[in-house]
């Protein structure tokens, strides 16, 4: 209990014809009498030890006891369900930020919760929040004596809370989650996927996790199924155009008003207040527009990707090519089939194919190009935000 | 929780409420500002903002007719009403009339001897007071509503003097602080802790207390500002360059005075080593160097001239509305780097003024202010027979020590790694260095402090030690810093081995102090850890430099002084200081065979924990363990007799 103070002094080997001299015998030189300002955690336990006449030692255990009595009063020492939260390691990083940098934190990390993120639950906020107070309350060491401590994770800790608990706050910060912001970009190529062994392997597993990600954006959650994924190589026609709807369609409750410059408190210019308020509003529109169109050209790269397309295209062509076979056979009764019209079908099938991919190409250049530039802008953006 | 945590004997009726944070509150109840903290549901404190969003609330009751302004409201009544607008009560609390100075000119309301009590100073305001009796029913006038049972008739109110004591003045003003914390908190308040200067005296403790018990709250103690202080700094983390012993110098600039403390702070221990007041440098002194320097920009400006500070007879309102302006000028100025304006409409002749000043024209001015708290400064540090050297940390405390100028210009003076709440970037946003809301936020958490205290009889002497002048905080110190000292072959000068001090001079007793740290035992097989207790002479000791060439070695330049290309600054020269540390009693002396110690690098390596004890007497117990991997191993000991 006592507070022990680490030193970093690493004192020397003893000379070798050192001997411990014999003590002096003196005293301590001459004692002074003060008074003590009769304030804060450290006056009050001297007074204890000096009222009650407890050494040190005995005040130790006496704190010690009384710190299990209260925990267990207030049913502190154990959390029945802890819902598997909060029970994260923290790092060295973690542990030293600093609470004025409050925005940069990862309020999801600090809690414990970055296995979960979004999808974190009041119930489960509630108890990480606990769990990591309980653990880094400031007070946990003021008792002892005089014990100065610090809060810099704490306060961490307080501004996460805060954060989470706000719907409003908690909904601007899962825009910006700077976990998912690291993920954003990690978004396939075409030739990535159109080189693979197997393209239409590589097709969703490349995709797939890209539409669960951004799935969380989304104002609707469709009550069947949810949000559409991007599904599977065999997926119906309806299916396939039901996703590819969904997401054109896509409203996202994405903002951006995290990353506002500060409007300067200090500062009474009201013209500096209105000035920075302003720009702030024109960035939130202008990163909004930009998001928009990312995951538009997201959306624009897998179409022109998936090898479903191909294969649906196909199957409303034979399937017209049935109906009007059908239609011509129940008119002039035949059913053989030509052997030179489906020659010829055959070929102008391969030209038509030819011309596809090559369109599908351009067109995922094109989105390529798209990204590319939709990334390039991001960055330039990031770095007018973090400039001086 | 801190405070809970420390309740010994098992008492049974111990206060088991830790979760609520009680209902308490803490008070800076200064001259002309005060400000109100309460507890956050984490156990810290935050300064509140009343119901006009104010944090700094004025000390001002001004009297309107019928209404009453209290608090920053009251300020601008100043101009038109002051002989109805009372500020400055707080430091009339518990003086006697004849105890006042009669001469000083005042724009506010008149002080009079009290009619009816003896040697009683009030002040006499003038208000309109509603007519006690409704008016008879009259019949002529139509525009009169005829009496009903529904309402009563408004009479004209009359004209009426009322005469008030400071004492229920201070109480009306009081009354109003905890009714905005109670709108706050939405509850009821059920004790305060309330700051006072150093230099308040038993009657003024006693007129304030009094004052309080009428606004019907209940005082848990009157709390030395020093002590707030000592409060933030206690539950604060302690900067990493920052030791909890250390000595910190407390520089309070409030509006008309200024207050000095240095503190011997030995891990959260607290008392002061000396404290100095001085009423003629304050915020008042800083507004009347802005006002004149806008005074001036005015006539240049208008061609109007404009004398103030002090004002002709005609320039008084001038000077009254620069005055009430230049409060906005000082906290964009203690705020931001940019220039800040000072606006007045109709400043004299009906010509309207907007001027502006940058810090750097800003702290030009504030030199001579500046200075003078320096020197205050230096007569306090030399008036604990220390150097300025010693002094490891600034506190500012008040709304006038908020200016970096300040803080720039006094840190020099120090050693380069002064901490201030500017150097951390504390201030800031209202960050724990604040020195407008510390004086409250420290209240606050020494009343949850107080509220832990068990109500019981075994805790009542604990109780009493808050008192004024409690025979418990009367306590016995060190005055010399004590430590150890491992010898080194071939040491070089100095000590002749590595020191570490352990308890520094100005302790409180009694005391425990415990240090880690890992002992190199060399390459031999002799594994012996020995070391011996010293008691040391500190001191500063002072050089006589010529100032180097930037980036130079001091030595080098001496050397070179006579280079032709510094002729010019190389004349001046410049103390340069240092600590030293000198043996001086050799007490006693500790040895032990480590048993844990594991090679490294080819070299022996074990880690020590030293334990120092020294009774109330002065009786000192030395201990120390090896910590091997299953914790302390065995002890040993070796005691000084007090
Ligand atoms: N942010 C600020 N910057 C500069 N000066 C301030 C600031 N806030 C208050 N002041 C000035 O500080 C003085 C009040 O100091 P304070 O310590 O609050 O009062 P008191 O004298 O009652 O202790 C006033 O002169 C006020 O103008
Ligand atoms: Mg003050």
């Amino acid at each position: 209990m006592a507070h022990v103070v680490e030193l970093s002094v690493v004192p020397p080997p003893l000379p070798s014809s050192w001997s411990p001299p014999k003590p002096s015998g003196k005293s301590i030189s001459p004692l002074v009498s003060r008074r003590l300002l009769p304030a804060g955690p450290a006056f009050l336990a001297h007074v204890r030890r000096v009222v009650h006449d407890l050494s040190f030692e005995e005040h130790d255990k006496h704190l010690q006891e009384e710190k299990k009595r209260l925990a267990e009063l207030n049913g502190e020492g154990v959390i029945v369900d802890d819902l598997g939260v909060g029970d994260e390691d923290e790092t060295e990083e973690l542990l030293s930020l600093d609470p004025k940098e409050w925005k940069k934190q990862d309020h999801y990390a600090v809690l414990g919760l970055s296995h979960l993120r979004y999808k974190a639950n009041d119930a489960q906020i509630k108890i990480a929040h606990r769990k990591k107070v309980l653990k880094h309350h400031p007070d946990k060491k003021a008792g002892t004596a005089g014990d100065s401590n610090d809060d810099a994770f704490f306060k961490c800790i307080q501004k996460a809370h805060e954060v989470l608990t706000n719907p409003e706050r908690r909904r601007q910060f899962d825009s910006v989650d700077p976990y998912y912001s690291l993920l954003e970009d990690d978004i396939p190529t075409s030739s990535q996927i159109t080189k693979a062994k197997d393209p239409s392997k590589a097709f969703f597993r490349g995709f797939g996790p890209v539409f669960e990600r951004e799935a969380r954006f989304s104002k609707v959650v469709p009550k069947e199924g949810g949000v559409p994924m991007l599904g599977g190589v065999d997926d119906s026609k309806e299916k396939v155009e039901g996703f590819y709807d969904f997401w054109y369609n896509f409203d996202s409750w994405r903002s951006f008003e995290y990353l506002d410059k500060e409007v300067n408190e200090g500062s009474d210019n009201r013209d500096d207040k209105r000035y920075t308020e302003k720009k702030n509003k024109t960035e939130r529109a202008r990163r909004k527009k930009e998001d928009i169109a990312r995951l538009r050209s997201i959306v624009d790269l897998t179409l022109s990707l998936d090898p479903r397309i191909k294969r649906i295209k196909e199957e409303e062509k034979a399937a017209r090519e049935a109906k009007k076979k059908g239609k011509l056979n129940s008119a002039s009764g035949t059913a053989t089939p030509n052997a030179k019209e489906d020659e010829e079908k055959k070929k102008a099938e391969e030209a038509k194919k030819k011309e596809e991919e090559e369109l599908a190409k351009a067109e995922a250049k094109k989105a390529k190009a798209a990204a590319a530039n939709a990334r390039k802008k991001a960055r330039r953006a990031e770095r007018a935000t973090d400039g001086p | 929780m801190a405070a809970n945590g420390a309740i010994p004997n098992g008492s049974a009726d111990a206060p088991i409420d830790v979760s609520g944070s009680p209902n308490v509150v803490g008070i800076n109840f200064g001259n002309s500002y005060a400000s109100i903290a309460v507890l956050t549901k984490e156990g810290l404190s935050e300064c509140i903002a009343n119901e006009d969003g104010e944090r700094q609330i004025a000390c001002a009751i001004s009297f309107h007719g019928e209404e009453i302004y209290i608090g920053n409201q009251a300020k601008p009544q100043l101009i038109k009403n002051g002989h109805n607008t009372i500020v400055g009560f707080r430091n009339l609390l518990g003086k006697k009339f004849s105890e006042l100075p009669k001469d000083k000119p005042s724009a506010s309301a008149l002080i009079i001897q009290h009619p009816d009590l003896p040697d009683t100073p009030a002040y006499k305001v003038h208000v309109l007071q509603p007519a006690p009796k409704p008016l008879p029913p009259t019949t002529s006038n139509v525009n009169t509503p005829s009496a009903s049972a529904m309402a009563t008739p408004r009479s004209e109110p009359t004209p009426a003097e009322r005469i008030l004591t400071v004492s229920e003045v201070t109480t009306i003003f009081l009354k109003s602080l905890i009714k905005s914390a109670e709108d706050f908190l939405g509850k009821k308040v059920t004790g305060a802790v309330v700051s006072v200067p150093a230099w308040f005296d038993d009657a003024q403790r006693a007129a304030l207390a009094k004052a309080a018990e009428d606004a019907e709250f209940h005082v848990l103690q009157l709390l030395e500002d020093s002590g707030a202080i000592a409060v933030t700094t206690a539950y604060g983390a302690t900067p990493a360059e920052l030791s909890d012993d250390r000595t910190q110098l407390v520089v309070d600039v409030g509006q008309s005075s200024l207050e000095l403390a240095l503190l011997s702070i030995r891990q959260g221990l607290a008392y002061s080593l000396a404290t100095s007041t001085d009423f003629s440098v304050g915020g008042e002194q800083i507004d009347d160097k802005l006002i004149k320097f806008f005074a001036k920009d005015f006539t240049k400006k208008s061609k109007v001239p404009l004398v103030v500070c002090p004002a002709k007879h005609t320039d008084k309102r001038a000077e009254a509305k620069l005055r009430l302006a230049v409060e906005h000028t000082k906290r964009t100025l203690a705020a931001s780097p940019g220039a800040a304006t000072c606006s007045v409409e109709s400043l004299k002749d009906g010509f309207d003024y907007t001027g502006t000043i940058n810090r750097l024209r800003f702290d030009m001015e504030m030199k001579p202010i500046y200075e003078q708290i320096a020197t205050k400064v230096r007569e306090l540090v030399e008036s604990a027979s220390l150097d300025l050297y010693d002094v490891d940390e600034i506190v500012y405390v008040g709304g006038s020590a908020s200016f970096p100028g300040l803080d720039d210009y006094l840190g020099q003076a120090f050693h380069e790694g002064i901490v201030t709440p500017f150097t951390t970037g504390t201030v800031i946003g209202g960050g724990v260095g604040d020195p407008t809301t510390i004086l409250a936020r420290g209240c606050a958490l020494q009343a949850k402090l107080l509220a832990s205290i068990g109500t019981g009889e075994e805790e009542s002497k604990v109780r009493q030690a808050f008192e004024v002048e409690s025979e418990w905080t009367k306590v016995k110190a060190t005055t010399k810093t004590i430590g150890i000292l491992f010898p080194e072959e071939n040491s070089d000068g100095g000590l002749g081995g590595q020191w570490i001090p352990t308890i520094l001079m100005e302790t409180p007793l009694p005391c425990r102090r415990v240090h880690t740290f890992e002992v190199d035992l060399g390459e031999g097989d002799s594994k012996k850890v020995g070391f011996e207790v010293w008691e040391v002479k500190e001191g500063v000791k002072i050089e006589k430099v010529i100032p180097p060439k930037e980036e130079d070695d001091p030595e080098e330049v001496k050397e070179d002084a006579g280079d032709p290309e510094e002729d010019d600054d190389a004349e001046e020269e410049l103390d340069v200081k240092e600590k030293t540390v000198e043996k001086e009693t050799f007490l006693q002396s500790l040895s032990l065979e480590a048993k844990e110690a594991t090679k490294v690098n080819g070299r022996w390596k074990t880690k020590l924990e030293v334990q120092f004890l020294v009774g109330g007497d002065g009786g000192l117990e030395i201990s120390a363990w090896e910590i091997g991997k299953d914790g302390r191993g065995e002890k040993t000991s070796v005691s000084v007799s007090a």
